[in-house]
């Protein structure tokens, strides 16, 4: 059986690096006596797996995890599951969502396009919208290896203004094509002609997406059973 | 509250590991220091990762904050890029729970674990707003005082503390801060209550220089520990559960510190530490519980609760570890038990090289002991053993010196005819790691002096040249770090203005070799007129007057000098654990040696 948790990385907890983050969810696990499957070996380490990593500073609400459970051990339900883990969480990490999931391919490998909310940018939406009107654009990005030129255009799904100083958008993410939202928010600032500190603009990711016939849809959608929520709690990506 | 806006969005996003300086972490304690009756900021003069892994911080931590009435935060050594951030937007040391500026504090609390930290001291007080000396401090300012190894020769940074507490801290911080609150009601007044601090046992006040005795913890199990530590979301130099089995060892390395001035012998009850453990493991999550101690290989239930832990844990996926290792069979028994995997290489600290050397430290070890302990090791599947030595010891002659590298070659050697039986012969490797004796106050070594920097030099190249071997790998100290470090550990007050001005030129971390400035710490000696090796390069005579003479740490001068003539003789006093009482003045006043499972209540 396979857990699947939706978590938050908060105000508080954005500076942590990515290997930090997952630290501190394994000891959450741990804390919280979820029966997790460990792995063989001299140094069993518990099967749990992130979606996709994100940069230091960039708060979300939409970090997904599969968690294996060990089948031997104690039965457990996605409610119990989800309180153990929400109560066992750190200060700036709270369980959002959890479901079981029932498909084969690891969430790593299902995830395609990521949303994003910028805040601080007015000053490029223009620049925004005849971004979205190109057919494509070349332009700087990070990758593993390091800076190279590409098309950014074909790498963003959409972008939208949500109110006079943020910027939504949606963009390519995981390991078949992936854009960071830094990069984006670069390349609009130079095509409006503007300086823009990226590092102190607030980025926010929001949701993660499969692609099913052809349509975006949330991790949480996509061949799973027993969604809970938490309470008071809509997701964006749902909405 | 400093400015949190500037600290998250102009700064944060351009330091290195930013998670330093946030807190926030598991089990960390917010209570507004405004809303209680005393608060302290325990400080510690090095970057997150190294103070969150230090068990005397989380000790403190923890007995302060289990009273209601009281907090403590705490803070640790900004990089230097965080410190220029710092200073460019005028953002004060703060408490990383409650982000208070440093100078809000009734106390900052600094830990002294290493002499070459003491600039870092001196560049979080600057930033926390505080007058360097304790003489410019007025009222408001907070009260600034130091405790941990270093307090047990206090002289060269005297000058920059209200007061240092000497010894075992449980209950003397207890006893500080009821004070403070019962002053603060009183509405006493700074000097005031600096003063009504500095007559409680334990404590010394440099203004004073009142002779001083050292608090002790009689009973361990009595003392508190804590049952949760903070998380870092950093990974810290140490992050795992560290139970602290014992405090104190007898054996009676003459080059110890730690080994006299923690003296006796207190062990922790086998039922307390697996109630500890168990609490801990529940409360953070870590997937590995290490037994703590200077040398917990004798802690006399060691077998019974490594056996406990691992029955309890072992399907959990929490590991059981023993950081150091006696070189003997029994140790190997107990590491094979408990390190299932052989990756991570086996340490032993043989010290010396030749057998006249070692009993001259009173390292109780032979040739013998090492080599078949290491013979063990490559037959139970380690290949990498590392290996400890000191040089400019004692009485050291270059024959010592070719001892280290015949035991090295000779250990390398064993694990090649081992392993070769299993055809791994290229696989095993062997690491030394050698330090230049550093003498310490309170020890037998107190009155040598350290080599000069130049022999320390010439004893490193010797050996180098001797070590060329595949398969061997040679580490040295930086030999002026370990001069500092000898000239602070035996200096006395003269030494500030030289820590002021390094501090001032730009000089931090120190013990970290990649921030290592010794040119300018040569100017920093030059520019105040002071030679540095007028204390690490002087010899003192048993009968001379030192600086630290009016710091009582238990074992009495005595004793020290009777050690001191045993080394140049090369004897041995046996461990008074299992030997006859060497009487070292330790014990005292209800002071003894507790021992697991001994029937002493």
């Amino acid at each position: 059986m396979v857990l699947r948790v939706r978590i938050t990385k908060g105000e508080e907890a954005r500076f942590i690096s990515h290997l930090g983050f997952m630290r501190a969810f394994e000891r959450a696990i741990r804390r919280a006596e979820i029966p997790v499957a460990y792995s063989e070996g001299y140094h069993p380490l518990p099967k749990f797996s992130f979606a996709t990593a994100l940069g230091v500073g960039i708060s979300s609400e939409a970090e997904y995890v599969d968690i294996q459970i060990d089948p031997d051990g104690p039965k457990i339900s996605v409610e119990e599951a989800f309180d153990a883990l929400d109560r066992n969480m750190p200060p700036g990490i709270a369980v959002v969502a959890a479901c079981w999931y029932l498909g084969k391919p690891a969430l790593a490998s299902l995830i395609e396009y990521a949303s994003y909310r910028a805040s601080g940018c007015g000053a490029l939406h223009e620049a925004a919208e005849e971004f979205m009107a190109m057919d494509a654009s070349l332009g700087t990005i990070t990758t593993k290896s390091g800076e190279k030129e590409e098309d950014i255009r074909k790498l963003v799904y959409s972008i939208s203004m949500a109110d006079d100083e943020s910027l939504e958008f949606i963009c390519a993410c995981g390991g078949r094509a992936h854009l960071r939202p830094d990069n984006l928010l670069v390349h609009l600032s130079s095509i409006a002609g503007v300086e823009c500190d990226v590092k102190r603009s607030r980025i926010h990711r929001t949701g993660l997406f499969v692609v099913e016939d052809g349509e975006l849809v949330s991790p949480m959608d996509y061949k799973c059973k027993d969604l809970v929520i938490a309470k008071g709690w809509m997701p964006r990506e749902l909405s | 509250m400093i400015d949190k806006k500037v600290l998250y969005e102009e700064i944060l996003p351009s330091v290195s590991q930013p998670a330093r300086y946030v807190g926030n972490e598991l089990n960390s304690v917010r209570r507004s220091p405004k809303e209680v009756e005393a608060s302290i900021l325990l400080a510690f003069p090095d970057v997150y990762e190294v103070g969150m892994s230090y068990i005397g911080f989380k000790i403190l931590y923890e007995i302060v904050n289990n009273i209601p009435e009281f907090v403590a935060e705490r803070a640790f050594a900004p990089w230097p890029d965080m410190e220029a951030q710092m200073r460019l937007r005028e953002i004060p040391l703060y408490g990383l729970e409650t982000y208070e500026p440093a100078k809000s504090f009734d106390v900052i609390g600094f830990t002294l674990q290493y002499e070459l930290t003491y600039t870092n001291v001196l560049a979080m007080l600057e930033l926390a707003g505080v007058p360097l000396e304790a003489d410019a401090r007025h009222e408001g300012d907070p009260i600034v005082i130091a405790g941990g190894p270093c307090a047990s020769n206090p002289e060269p940074m005297a000058a920059f503390f209200d007061l240092l507490v000497i010894g075992d801290g449980e209950e003397a911080i207890v006893d500080l801060m009821s004070e403070v609150a019962r002053a603060k009601r009183e509405g006493a007044k700074r000097a005031d209550i600096v003063n009504r601090l500095a007559v409680i046992d334990g404590v010394y006040c440099p203004r004073l220089k009142n002779p001083v005795s050292r608090r002790v913890v009689t009973d361990l199990d009595e003392a508190e520990f804590p049952r949760k530590f903070v998380v870092p979301f950093l990974e810290a130099v140490h992050d795992r559960v560290a139970l602290e089995v014992m405090r104190g060892c007898t054996r009676g390395c003459r080059f110890c510190q730690a080994g006299m001035i923690y003296r006796p012998v207190r062990e922790r009850g086998l039922d307390n530490l697996c109630s500890l453990a168990k609490d801990l493991v529940k409360s953070t999550g870590y997937d590995e519980i290490s037994l703590l101690s200077l040398s917990s290989a004798d802690y006399t239930q060691v077998e019974e609760l490594s056996r406990k832990l691992v029955q309890e844990y072992a399907d959990k996926g929490v590991a059981v570890s023993l950081p150091s290792l006696r070189v003997d069979s029994f140790s190997l028994e107990l590491a094979k038990e408990l390190e299932k995997s052989r990756r991570t290489g086996l340490t032993f600290a043989p010290e010396a090289g030749t057998q006249r050397m070692r009993d001259v430290i009173n390292k109780g070890v032979t040739e013998e002991d090492l080599m078949s302990a290491a013979a063990d090791a490559f037959e139970s599947g380690w290949d990498l053993i590392k290996l400890y030595f000191m040089i400019g010891l004692p009485y050291e002659e270059d024959e010592d010196l070719d001892g280290i590298a015949d035991l090295s070659r000779r250990v390398l050697e064993l694990g090649r005819n081992m392993a070769g039986k299993r055809n791994k012969a290229g696989r095993v490797r062997v690491n030394v790691s050698v330090s230049s004796f550093v003498p310490k106050p309170h020890t037998p070594f107190q009155w040598h002096a350290q080599n000069s920097r130049e022999e320390l030099m010439r004893k490193q190249n010797y050996l180098k040249e001797r070590m060329r071997v595949r398969g061997l790998t040679v580490s040295f100290h930086n030999v002026e770090a370990s001069f500092l470090e000898a000239a602070f550990a035996r200096g006395g007050r003269e030494l500030a203005p030289a820590i002021a001005r390094a501090a001032a030129l730009g000089c931090r971390f120190d013990g970290w070799s990649d921030q290592f400035r010794p040119d300018l710490w040569a100017q920093a000696f030059k520019d105040v007129g002071i030679d540095p090796s007028a204390w690490a390069n002087k010899s003192y005579a048993y009968d001379e007057p030192l600086p630290w003479d009016h710091i009582d740490m238990g074992v009495s001068k005595r004793f020290l000098v009777r050690e001191a003539e045993r080394a140049a003789r090369a004897e041995l006093t046996p461990d008074c654990r299992t030997g006859a009482c060497a009487a070292c003045g330790a014990c005292a006043d209800g002071v003894k040696t507790r021992l697991a499972g001994e029937a002493w209540r």
